[in-house]
């Protein structure tokens, strides 16, 4: 290439005597090359990737659907498991409340891209897997994703031969990772037992909520009795226990700020989703009239979904979940996102227990980590005798107020599907519906 | 008027939107005639306009009583009146002010005016303060930062638009809800509020916007999770018209009811319409069950009750 050709090419404009030179190409479909006609499976380069990659290939891919009767019936497990040809497999989770064939089926809809392929570049599959869905997150993309990239961690914990906390850097605390059960409590004296329990158990932390569905204005009883509510919670668990109270997006920037307002004094850990997630604006409003650090984001998807949050300096926590932003390697992304704002992370987790297994990982590697969450109960309930039955070990049941870390490689655990076999798939059920007084739709 | 009969005359009464887009007449008639097209189309399809329009969306309408009185006691003796006649919501003017920046007295005599109400309200009674726009943004600011605690609905009309920036800084200032709508013509200025944080409830004046308005207006503010209590002092087709609107969106929270001190006043507007339509039980106004508007209106008592020309 001469001199001329190439300063004219790189400032992006053709010279005309090299314009009317070259040969007329037709574009290689149309003059309206958008997705009408796909690509090859196997684009230019693959063969070549593929040789700087490992030997290692997926061969089968298999869902689950679990219901585990006594749980949340809204929730049955979405499982996936991948195969190799070294006899490796790679367990992920892709719960998603409410929606549970969705996600199995989205799952299913990524079979002819992992069939056959390397799952060590977890980070290229997963821009795969994203950028090509064409709509991008979404929570049952989003979920789908999260599945298969902690398959796809499991399976390169286990090809390396060392945990995934450990593929990450850490573990930050080798006891585990702190963590937070719900305050399952209907009186002041059942909280009251309950600060015992925890003072027994070195437990840290519990969450509360709000006792009511809550229009976008409210009525002085509502908010009376919401504030009253918290302020027991902190009476029967008394100064030294952290208490986050989750709002759960029921009430709106108004509301959940009135109500903040007189709850500063309780020096709350957090309040969680004071509004519904899809207006940050909405929710800076709140951050910019009360001291008390706001967490939000359960429902987001990728780091993208959690930028605008960060910018607008809105949260003190992020609390992405495993099993809906896209899995460790989205996890991760947004925790790092979050660290350069000095913003904490208290990773939500309410469904199944291989997602919360995986996002201990993460927690336990991760400069910024707070809490985690798991929606446990100071006493086990159904699902930790199921998963203890699953797994051979007590998952997400805490020592000294800790989740402890699994030191085997991958996600740390053993699991043989027909374990599944006693709690086939009940299907999808609806997460709950709820009403206003007058018959409206209420946000729950 | 007769340029609007002559855009209307031969047309479908189904095109409501754009025959209204083609029509240059003041608010007010657009808006009338907004409800009586809707009126039509319900009556053609046999169904409330509320269904027409993806309804309903809510089986009652929490009711809120415009209080009058220039005095405590005048006030008093109307929450007291409305509460017996099923109203559990009240719209309280702040005392009359006769000059501005006098913070504490403000406060004081509104303060009184307010636990004076809540004492006969009742313990299940809610309060709106309204101040008509007739506070300095300073005022009002007062206002609603001494009020934070009294969980009132809304502070409503707490000063002019004249200056948005003064207005924001209400809202900045405390967490006391704040209502603005019945002096903003144009749907465009809540767009701004709302995008500022300015605004806790829209309050699009019936009578301006008519029910397709009022339901665009509640449209923009839903994503901001703002609710929707349209303004209403007119008469009681407007009130059938705001029942729509209410069973219509998502986002209602209340809807105003003129309550007039006269007991003439009261019967005038039952004889129009029919009793039933603004009867309050609960707090709660029902909802008209007939085809169109659901009201039928007596055109006899229409007459009687004309205004005559001088």
């Amino acid at each position: 290439m001469n001199r001329r050709r190439f300063l004219s090419s790189a400032s992006g404009v053709l010279a005309a005597d090299t314009l009317a030179a070259a040969p007329l190409r037709h574009p290689r479909s149309s003059f309206y090359d958008c997705a009408l006609e796909p690509h090859a499976a196997l684009p230019p380069g693959a063969d070549a990737l593929a040789a700087f990659g490992s030997k290692v290939r997926i061969t089968n891919l298999k869902t689950f659907g679990v219901t585990i009767p006594g749980a949340p019936p809204d929730r049955p497990y979405v499982f996936v498991k991948l195969e190799t040809n070294e006899g490796l497999v790679g367990w992920g989770e892709g719960t998603l409340e409410g929606k549970a064939s969705a996600v199995l089926a989205c799952i299913n809809d990524f079979r002819d891209f992992l069939i056959g392929a390397d799952p060590m570049p977890v980070e290229h599959h997963w821009q795969s897997m994203y950028v090509h869905s064409f709509y991008r997150g979404g929570p049952v993309i989003g979920s789908a994703i999260s599945a298969i990239d902690q398959a796809l961690w499991d399976l390169r914990g286990k090809i390396l031969g060392v945990p995934v906390y450990k593929l990450l850097g850490g573990p930050n605390d080798p006891e585990g990772v702190r963590g937070y059960y719900i305050a399952k409590a209907r009186t002041l004296d059942d909280l009251k037992r309950l600060r015992e329990t925890a003072s027994d158990k070195g437990i840290t932390a519990f969450k509360g909520g709000l006792p009511n569905c809550y229009e976008w204005i409210e009525t002085n009883q509502k908010i009376t009795e919401a504030i009253r509510h918290v302020e027991t919670l902190r009476e029967g668990l008394g100064p030294e226990i952290d208490i986050a109270v989750d709002f759960h997006a029921k009430t709106s920037p108004t509301v959940a700020s009135v109500i903040i307002k007189e709850l500063e004094p309780l020096h709350l850990l957090w309040v969680e989703e004071p509004c519904p997630p899809e207006n940050v604006w909405a929710m800076a409003r709140i951050a910019r009239r009360v001291n008390t650090p706001i967490a939000t984001g359960e429902r987001l998807v990728a780091s993208y979904g959690v930028r605008e949050l960060v910018e607008q300096g809105v949260v003190d926590i992020i609390q992405t979940d495993a099993n809906h932003v896209g899995g460790i390697t989205a996890l991760w992304k947004v925790a790092a996102l979050a660290n350069v704002s000095a913003i904490s992370m208290a990773p939500h987790a309410c469904e199944g227990p291989i997602g919360m297994l995986a996002s201990l990982h993460v927690d336990a590697s991760i400069p910024n980590f707070l809490i985690q969450e798991c929606c446990g109960q100071a006493d086990p309930q159904v699902r930790d005798k199921v998963w203890e039955e699953w797994f051979g070990f007590p998952v997400m049941r805490m020592v000294n107020g800790k989740y402890p870390l699994p030191d085997k490689p991958g996600l740390g655990f053993d699991l043989n599907e027909d374990a599944f076999k006693k709690y086939p798939f009940a299907g999808s059920k609806p997460m709950s519906r709820v009403f206003h007084q007058d018959g409206s739709v209420a946000e729950w | 008027m007769p340029a609007l009969r002559s855009g209307i005359q031969g047309r479908e009464a189904s095109s409501f939107e754009s025959i209204r887009r083609g029509l240059t007449a003041s608010s007010a008639a657009l808006a009338g005639l907004d409800m009586a097209m809707l009126d039509l189309l319900g009556k053609f399809s046999k169904a409330p306009v509320y269904q027409v329009l993806g309804g309903p969306t809510r089986y009652q309408a929490r009711a809120l009583a415009s209080i009058e009185g220039e005095t405590d006691d005048a006030v008093i003796a109307a929450v007291v009146q409305a509460r017996a006649t099923g109203h559990r919501a009240f719209l309280i003017p702040v005392p009359a002010s006769h000059s501005p920046n006098h913070g504490a007295t403000l406060v004081n005599a509104t303060r009184q005016r307010l636990d004076h109400v809540r004492s006969v309200a009742g313990a299940d009674a809610d309060l709106v303060l309204g101040a008509g726009g007739k506070l300095t943004p300073g005022d009002a600011s007062t206002l609603a930062a001494a009020f934070e605690r009294l969980h009132l609905l809304w502070f409503d009309e707490p000063c002019q638009l004249s200056n948005l920036s003064a207005a924001y800084r209400i809202s900045s200032e405390s967490v006391t809800p704040v209502g603005f709508g019945r002096f903003a013509a144009e749907a465009g200025i809540f767009q701004e509020m709302l995008r500022s944080d300015a605004i806790d409830v829209v309050r699009p004046d019936l009578g301006l916007h008519g029910i397709t308005l009022c339901r665009r207006i509640a449209a923009v503010a839903e994503p901001y999770y703002v609710a929707a209590a349209p303004f209403h002092d007119g008469g009681p087709i407007a009130t059938a018209a705001a029942l729509h609107v209410a069973a219509s969106i998502p986002n209602f929270f209340i809807q105003q009811v003129p309550y007039p001190m006269a007991e003439e006043d009261r019967r005038m507007r039952a004889r129009l319409t029919g009793e039933s339509l603004e009867m309050v039980k609960d707090g709660y106004l029902q909802l008209p069950r007939g085809p169109g508007l659901g009201i039928t209106v007596d055109e006899a008592a229409f007459s009687e009750y004309r205004e005559r020309e001088p």
